[in-house]
């Protein structure tokens, strides 16, 4: 037991209170930091010093106190170097993680894919919920406006294709591929009721391709009809 | 010693007291559940402009205060190691005590922060920000609970001047989820 204790023990002699105290004074800067940063960007308009300090005194000071309380307070400085390279390892199981990751949920789109459902949530943006906002005046009172033409070719033109012919990228490793709106033989079997059906509820609710989702959860009625009339001008005459 | 205890308790084979040696496993194992969700939280963010305004809703002062909170309740844990070190029981186990009560402080604060949150609307089903939020320092929040449980339990002990041993465990795992909140502090309060 003492064999131990007393090699642990030797040679190290923190002064705990000091750290303690290093800490707070971290713990302060790291919240006044940022709103002196908010300060600079008002005042002088320079938004890049503002955004560096931002990210120096809230992360950077994050790092710092981390490494404080693992070397003084979890001793990890006078740890067997075998213990170092096993936390080393998880944190390179993490970094690698991000870095296969990342590039696929930074970014919406890419070679041959698009992520629809993410650049819909970007699209509509504070509209979640976020009346208070607009009240606190802390942002501009963006309302993110429904344009149905931009929102068909956000979400649905992905397989229904921008022109409605079912030729969107997406579309084409579909079985059944998407049916083409300019088909006169489509609207023999279409009225306005199954159209808003379809996409309120999803095309298996009449018996069609469950590759076509319901849009309830996303949009409202009244967007929802506005699709199907957009889908209507389709048709040909 | 008066009963029959495991060997490994003691045991220090690789150089490394074997209970210190698996504190260290199991945390090594906590960075990459805490990396993975706070990783995946970052990316998230970075390719979602509009979290921040979500994020303008959370409350700073709070988390700073529970950042102060948690550093002080791991001064304390660092403070019953070094008793515990000079074979002082009774000292170890008040500094623990100490530390619980920073746990509690925490989670009443914690609990105030959400119960406003969620009555203002802000659910985990809000949006992908609030589902992080509540994610990530829930599963922080439930460490803690636990820190707690296992401190109360290694305190009972060390005031008998038993097991001391275990007063730096508890302490090495209590200092990480120290550090877990003072990632999670920039990333879902000072980030707005």
């Amino acid at each position: 037991m003492s064999d131990h204790q007393e090699h642990h023990d030797d040679g190290h002699h923190v002064n705990y209170f000091k750290i303690y105290i290093i800490l707070l004074v971290l713990l302060v800067i790291s919240v006044v930091g940022p709103i002196v940063a908010d300060v600079i960007r008002e005042v002088t308009g320079v938004a890049w010093i503002a955004t560096l300090l931002t990210l120096v005194t809230a992360f950077g000071i994050a790092v710092y106190k981390a490494k404080l309380v693992i070397e003084n307070f979890m001793h990890l400085k006078w740890e067997k170097r075998i213990m170092k390279w096993m936390l080393t390892t998880s944190l390179l199981l993490m970094a690698l993680m991000f870095a296969g990751i990342s590039p696929d949920v930074m970014n919406h789109e890419g070679t041959n894919w698009r992520n629809v459902a993410a650049e819909a949530a970007v699209a509509r943006g504070i509209d979640s919920g976020e009346e208070e906002a607009v009240e606190e005046d802390t942002a501009p009172a963006v309302e993110v406006a429904f344009d149905v033409e931009s929102m068909f070719n956000i979400v649905c033109a992905t397989c229904h294709g921008s022109e409605g012919l079912g030729d969107g990228p997406a579309g084409a490793a579909l079985d059944p591929r998407p049916a083409s709106f300019a088909d006169p033989e489509f609207w023999e079997t279409r009225d306005m009721d199954r159209i808003v059906q379809v996409i309120t509820n999803g095309a298996a609710s009449v018996g069609g391709s469950p590759l076509m989702v319901a849009w309830s959860a996303s949009f409202d009625e009244g967007q929802i009809q506005e699709f199907a009339d957009y889908v209507q001008t389709f048709r040909p005459n | 010693m008066a009963f029959p205890k495991p060997q490994a308790t003691l045991r220090s084979a690789t150089g490394i007291p074997t209970g210190r040696l698996a504190v260290w496993w199991l945390l090594a194992s906590e960075v990459v559940i805490f990396g993975g969700v706070l990783g995946s939280y970052l990316m998230h963010r970075l390719g979602h402009p509009e979290w921040a305004d979500a994020a303008v809703h959370t409350n700073t002062m709070i988390g700073a205060f529970n950042t102060f909170v948690l550093l002080s309740s791991s001064f304390t844990a660092v403070l019953a190691h070094q008793a515990a070190e000079r074979g002082d029981g009774k000292t170890a186990a008040k500094f623990l005590l100490f530390t619980i009560g920073g746990a509690f402080t925490f989670l009443g604060i914690k609990s105030y922060e959400w119960w406003y949150e969620i009555s203002h609307g802000y659910t985990i089903t809000s949006n992908g920000f609030w589902a992080f939020y509540y994610t990530a320092a829930g599963l922080h929040a439930l460490h803690v609970i636990a820190g707690a449980i296992i401190m109360g339990i290694v305190a009972f002990d060390a005031w008998r001047n038993l097991e001391l041993q275990r007063v730096e465990l508890i302490g090495i795992y209590w200092h990480f989820v120290d550090v877990v909140w003072i990632f999670l502090f920039p990333l879902l309060y000072i980030a707005k």
